[in-house]
């Protein structure tokens, strides 16, 4: 495909010379497809995770005590049976808790163990330590705890209804929908919902806090904020942040999930590490992990839409009911990024999106990769579907109709102007080599010709924007570490949840010193070596470690440039890095000497690195600003077929295009893609939490919550990264974050089946399918669709 | 005997302090070795996947190598077995062993912590060369990875060579094989004990001994109360040496005997050879490491209002034979089940095994299991009917069970007598709704609502007939 704009260089940094190709090339710089750092030690055992780790001697393991009420008074914690077992060391509940009793991301507001009432079922009230996880989980029974039963809020509609909220609502307004609606030609009022899902990391959340000299408290924790935990940690012990050193080399899985959630596992380890004074392990066990850890926030979402007879959007007012759950914990931001992508991508010229914070009595919902935009998206997406079924069209028309279009079609409901949007041509060349009119045409044939089973065909596009909604928290801190042998330390402050981030800044390393990869060794992330870090979230890993890393080694480079020119006897700007050597003319010095010879100069190898990202502001009063430096596009075509006598269905094919700008690692975006993709497809058909009238959380184990197993790939998987497509924003190399936008390609999957379903009736109407579209949601839909 | 003995990784073991329901996961994370990771502790993960050599062998000599979930597995069932972790993979020549290298190369790896599951999934079957993406699937439906979206993985599976997980290894010896065949008798320093006998009436003996003892056939189910709940049983009288209740065989007329303790993977071939659609049915039961432990015997003795077996087993008119003090007996698989949990069997019987007769002539079998998901996941519905249609078009033989929809699994026998005799048509299919509705009485949970399960119950009569009569694409499976 032709690209607009211009192309950049690879490598904008005005201090370095154009690099001249050398002849032997250093192996694992930016742009190839070198494997995960692990991925070895991850297939032969070597790959150590928290649990994995030896526990240091006289080691205690929590297990917890949580509520069986939804909500509840608490009048009494009974632990003299518990202490009485063999082997039980002590009980913690929040008077043992030696500073704030706070553990909320956002808000104040959220105590580590409740002091006074329980807010869900499963809500840890307290914590039996003991010598062994066993005798702790048997203690942990015999811990009676008496309280008064308060009425709870169990179900969003009920929050709705109620108006029960944790927050003011949030607004995102451009224009005046009231009177566009009213003027518009036709209009259409309707709404869909979708469920919440949960991470389903294979590693459950865990931490380990080993008790250090004086006040100090070393806490190895499973979180993607290891800064937070150290503050959360340092402000339940009553401690300064100082005194707290958190570190993960590594985490099995995460997806959002140990970014706020973390904080209660290692708190609560930390807090029996204080009061006894030895090691102190929580892991949770399946069931509690799902039981007590807040899941992807479920959405009623509801429009209503003036359009043209075309099917052009005139105006369109929208809420978005979230449930949080029982505290604020990051709805805020999930909110927020769920109303900033509920236009994906497509132009509303009067718009009203109102965002509601619907406390409910279960788990806390939290962040999830898409942190609220899959849920905004879907709202879109589900719309414009009702509208091109209103009208009889094919809604890829009327995607193509409504999507971004210069020159005055271009400002966000936010008043972002979206900038280089790539979807128009990202689509044509989509629809092309999918080969979607064709297949179209034929699937019409299909369903008119067999009426048991039904196919269905549809395209999504995805615009997803790049940047933490909060200004403030795009920066990051790199230290590199080079050693008089040319071994390079990496540290900086994005943890390693299985996404690549280690390989990828590491190759942005190697770039910048022309050296192998296997030269550069990423190493745990601690606090203790970068600090005031933001947690690895937000798709944002490798663009802003990466970033800082760079930063760290250019400065490094720069240094060594310069011996290096005495040591070549040539100008430093005629000195180049590369193969594993510095150098200048026909002379070469080995990288290792260099680091020898730097050293033997008394020039430092030792640099940190900072970035942060540029043109981000964002009004938080108003909801006004450029919250995204820029954005990731993705299509998706999707066809599947369903049964329409049991509802059950099938993925027959997926066509991808998506946009990484110039990929770091090829092999890496790509698992990214495809591994995000199929969780979505999970979360928008197979994975539903399903709650008791009592509040009781059914789906608690993979026994009950089906995340999708090999079987539900579409068997014709075609996936393709856009080519020649450099960010326009100056990022690592030109690079763009991969990580979340991939998972919102599902929404092609949930269309195809409403497609499907569509196919069952005379049409004129969208089908009533909500998400999780389960066998039982796709049958209903079909029933409801029928003449 | 007081002590475990097995090799492990090469290596032969002897183990005498552990708790008779010690699970093997939890005692090999205490050893040190942690490549194994608990994911559910239920089975139904794989994070804990190692590979069992019960001194079995298969046709073309190797040893029958078999995946399983540590988890739930006791250790003192390796007593006499080879087992192989992660950690003792190898391939002879000091290099990983081809399913490590095949998942690093290709990507097959995020975050890692399914990896050596899934590396041993791998491993098994690279111990075999039949090898379909269909049969792929299917051993790898037990391993789940939220990561990578399996793609790499099935690249990974398709690439190995037929290998043995390590090669070098001397089989199992004389001695291990000995102790298969004899009496184990284990008991642990807090005096809870793990038998496992090897003739029917030292185990008649032992229950009436101790009547606290568990019966523990595959432990796919009951291992969930030591596991989740924290039981401790006194006594686990373990089904496994009872080489009486392992036998699968076809019988002279045609059918099927598959003893009460042999795991649902050593009967597929024979399914498959009574009826297609029997052997994809059961194939959807559990993951693969399950359905290598698991037991037809376990599945009817849990009595679960789903239980997926019974109602292949009422549709084909199977028997279940019983062995009590009175001596044996056979229960027709229709009346097996009586209520919620509740089976004919007196506390002192034991299911022997299952008979299944050969089909009737012009009958033909068809299994439907509706889930959330397709492959290893408990049925919200299930459907199993046995028709045959007479020349005439009218339905001359049918049997119809349902799992999931009332308090146990049931023959629908109204259903049966709404359809017998009358033409097999659509529209019949169709007007069965009101005779299967009144069969049925299912309720609401996690799996389904009461209302879909009824939908779907009174579909499932049509979509039989759009299998044995109708026409253009009507399965997915078609597609």
């Amino acid at each position: 495909m032709t690209r607009r704009g211009p192309v950049f260089a690879p490598d904008d940094n005005a201090a370095a010379p154009a690099r001249a190709r050398p002849t032997a090339r250093h192996k694992g710089g930016v742009s190839e497809t070198a494997p995960h750092d692990s991925a070895l030690r991850h297939v032969d055992g070597g790959a150590k995770y928290i649990d994995d780790m030896s526990e240091p001697a006289g080691c205690l393991h929590l297990a917890l005590v949580t509520s069986e009420w939804a909500h509840a008074r608490i009048t009494g914690i009974d632990t003299a049976k518990a202490l009485a077992l063999d082997g039980v060391a002590t009980v913690i509940a929040a008077g043992d808790i030696p500073g704030e009793n706070d553990m909320a991301p956002v808000m104040p507001g959220e105590p580590l163990l409740p002091p006074e009432v329980a807010e869900y079922v499963g809500h840890p009230v307290a914590a039996v330590a003991a010598a062994d996880f066993e005798t702790a989980r048997q203690a942990a029974k015999l811990v009676e705890v008496h309280g008064e039963p308060l009425q709870p809020v169990l179900d969003l509609d009920d929050a709705i209804a109620r108006e029960h909220y944790l927050l003011a609502p949030i607004v995102f307004q451009r224009g005046d929908p009231g009177p566009a609606l009213s003027e518009a030609p036709r209009r259409l009022q309707g709404g869909t919902r979708v469920g919440c899902q949960d991470h389903f990391y294979l590693e459950t959340q865990v931490a380990l806090a080993v008790p250090q000299e004086d006040d100090e408290m070393v806490v190895y924790s499973g979180t993607q904020h290891p800064t937070e935990v150290q503050h959360i940690v340092a402000h339940l012990l009553a401690v300064p942040h100082a005194a707290v050193q958190v570190e993960v080399r590594r985490m099995g899985g995460a997806f959002g999930g140990k970014e706020s959630q973390a904080s209660l596992v290692a708190g609560l380890a930390a807090v029996a590490a204080a009061k006894t004074g030895r090691p102190v392990k929580l892991r949770l066990d399946r069931d509690s992990d799902m039981l007590v850890t807040g899941k992807r926030h479920a959405f009623k979402l509801d429009w209503d839409v003036g359009f043209d007879d075309d099917g052009r959007i005139l105006a369109v007012d929208m809420q978005l009911a979230g449930q949080c759950g029982w505290s604020v914990d990051l709805s805020p931001g999930v909110l927020s990024r769920a109303l900033s992508h509920a236009d994906n991508a497509y132009y509303y010229p009067h718009v009203r999106l109102t965002g509601l914070f619907c406390k409910t009595n279960t788990q806390s919902n939290t962040a999830f990769r898409g942190f609220g935009g899959p849920q905004g998206m879907l709202a879109a997406e589900a719309m414009l579907d009702a509208i091109a079924r209103s009208l009889g069209k094919d809604p890829l028309e009327v995607r193509r109709l409504n999507l971004y279009a210069a020159p005055d079609r271009l400002l966000t409901p936010y008043h972002q102007t979206v900038e280089h949007f790539r979807i128009p041509e990202m689509i044509d060349q989509l629809v092309a080599s999918s080969d979607y009119a064709r297949r179209r045409a034929e699937i019409d044939r299909f369903n008119a010709g067999n009426d048991v089973i039904k196919r269905g065909l549809a395209l999504a596009p995805v615009k997803f924007g790049i940047s933490f909604n909060k200004p403030e928290m795009n920066q990051a801190g790199a230290l590199v570490n080079v050693y008089t042998d040319g071994s390079v330390a990496l540290n900086h402050g994005g943890t390693e949840m299985g996404q690549g981030v280690f390989v990828k800044v590491a190759q942005v390393v190697a770039e910048v010193f022309g050296i192998d990869l296997t030269a550069v060794r990423a190493t745990a992330t601690t606090t203790a070596k970068v600090p005031n870090t933001s947690p690895t979230a937000a798709s944002s890993g490798s663009d802003l470690n990466g970033m800082a890393a760079k930063q760290a080694a250019e400065t490094i480079r720069e240094r060594m440039r310069a011996v290096a020119a005495e040591q070549l006897e040539a100008d430093a700007r005629a000195v180049t890095f590369a193969g594993n050597q510095a150098v200048a003319g026909n002379k070469t010095i080995g990288f290792g000497e260099l680091a020898q010879a730097c050293h033997q100069a008394r020039v430092s190898l030792s640099s940190t690195g900072y970035y942060r990202t540029p043109k981000i502001h964002f009004d938080r009063e108003t909801n006004r600003g450029r919250p995204f430096y820029y954005y990731a596009h993705g299509v998706a075509v999707s066809e599947v077929a369903i049964d329409t006598l049991t509802g059950e269905w099938k993925p027959l094919r997926t066509d991808i295009l998506h946009d990484v700008g110039s990929s770091l690692n090829p092999g890496v975006d790509r698992g990214q893609i495809e591994g995000g993709f199929i969780q979505g497809l999970g979360w928008l058909t197979m994975e539903e939490c399903v709650w008791d009238a009592e509040g009781r959380l059914l789906t608690h184990a993979p026994s009950t919550y089906k995340i999708p197993t090999a079987r539900d790939v579409p068997r014709d998987l075609r996936i393709e990264l856009l080519q020649n497509a450099p960010n326009e924003e100056a990022t690592a190399f030109r690079s763009k974050a991969v990580g979340e936008p991939p998972l919102m390609l599902a929404n092609s999957v949930w269309l195809a089946l409403r497609d499907a379903v569509h196919a069952c009736g005379p049409g004129g109407r969208a089908a009533a399918l909500d998400a999780p579209a389960t066998p039982e949601k796709i049958l209903r839909a079909v029933e409801a669709m029928r003449p | 005997m007081t002590e475990l003995q097995f090799t492990l990784n090469g290596s032969p073991r002897r183990v005498a302090d552990q708790p008779a329901h010690r699970m093997t996961l939890d005692w090999l994370r205490a050893q040190g070795l942690r490549a194994t990771k608990e994911g559910c502790a239920e089975g139904d993960c794989g994070a804990c996947t190692v590979l069992l050599d019960r001194g079995q062998t298969r046709a073309d000599g190797t040893p029958d190598w078999r995946a399983v979930c540590a988890c739930i597995l006791p250790l003192a069932q390796l007593d006499g077995c080879r087992v192989v972790t992660t950690e003792g993979l190898s391939d002879g020549q000091g290099q990983p062993h081809p399913a490590q290298t095949a998942m690093a190369e290709q990507f097959a790896t995020q975050c890692g912590y399914c990896s050596p599951g899934f590396v041993m999934s791998l491993a098994a079957i690279a111990t075999r060369p039949e090898r379909d993406d269909d049969s792929l699937m299917d051993a790898l439906a037990g391993n789940l990875c939220r990561c990578t979206g399996y793609r790499p993985i099935l690249d990974a599976a398709r690439s190995l060579p037929v290998t043995q997980p390590r090669p070098n290894d001397p089989a199992l010896d004389a001695g291990q094989q000995d102790r298969r065949t004899t009496r184990l008798d284990y008991t642990a320093p807090d005096g809870g004990r793990f038998v496992a006998p090897t003739t029917l009436d030292e185990l008649a003996a032992l229950r009436a001994a101790l009547p606290d003892a568990w019966l523990w056939a595959g432990g796919t189910d009951l291992g969930l109360k030591v596991t989740k709940d924290g039981a401790h049983p006194p006594t686990i009288l373990s089904l496994d040496r009872l080489d009486a209740l392992h036998e699968v065989r076809s019988t002279d007329d045609g059918g099927l005997v598959v003893g009460a303790a042999a795991p649902y993977a050593d009967m597929l071939d024979r399914l498959a050879a009574l009826a297609p659609d029997l052997a994809s049915y059961f194939r959807r039961l559990g993951g693969a490491q399950i359905r290598n432990i698991g037991t037809v015997g376990g599945n009817l003795g849990t009595a679960s209002p789903i239980g997926d077996s019974l109602p292949a087993l009422i549709a084909l008119d199977a028997g279940v034979e019983l062995i009590g003090p009175r001596g044996r007996r056979r229960v027709a698989a229709a009346d097996f089940v009586t209520g919620y949990r509740q089976t004919v069997m007196a506390a002192d019987d034991l299911i022997a095994a299952i008979r299944v007769p050969p089909p009737t002539p012009g009958s033909r079998f068809a299994g439907y299991k509706i889930a959330k998901r397709v492959d290893q996941d408990i049925s919200g519905v299930s459907g199993c009917f046995r028709i045959a249609v007479a020349d005439d078009g009218t339905v001359a033989e049918l049997r119809a069970a349902f799992g999931g929809v009332a308090p146990r699994p049931l023959r629908a026998t109204g259903t049966e007598a709404f359809l017998t005799g009358k033409p097999w048509t659509r529209e019949t299919a169709r007007a069965a709704r009101s005779a299967v509705l009144e069969d049925i009485s299912p309720i609401s949970d996690a799996r389904g609502t009461a209302d879909y399960r009824k939908a779907v119950a009174a579909n499932l009569v049509e979509r039989l007939w759009h299998d044995t009569a109708g026409q253009g694409v009507t399965r997915l499976e078609a597609l």
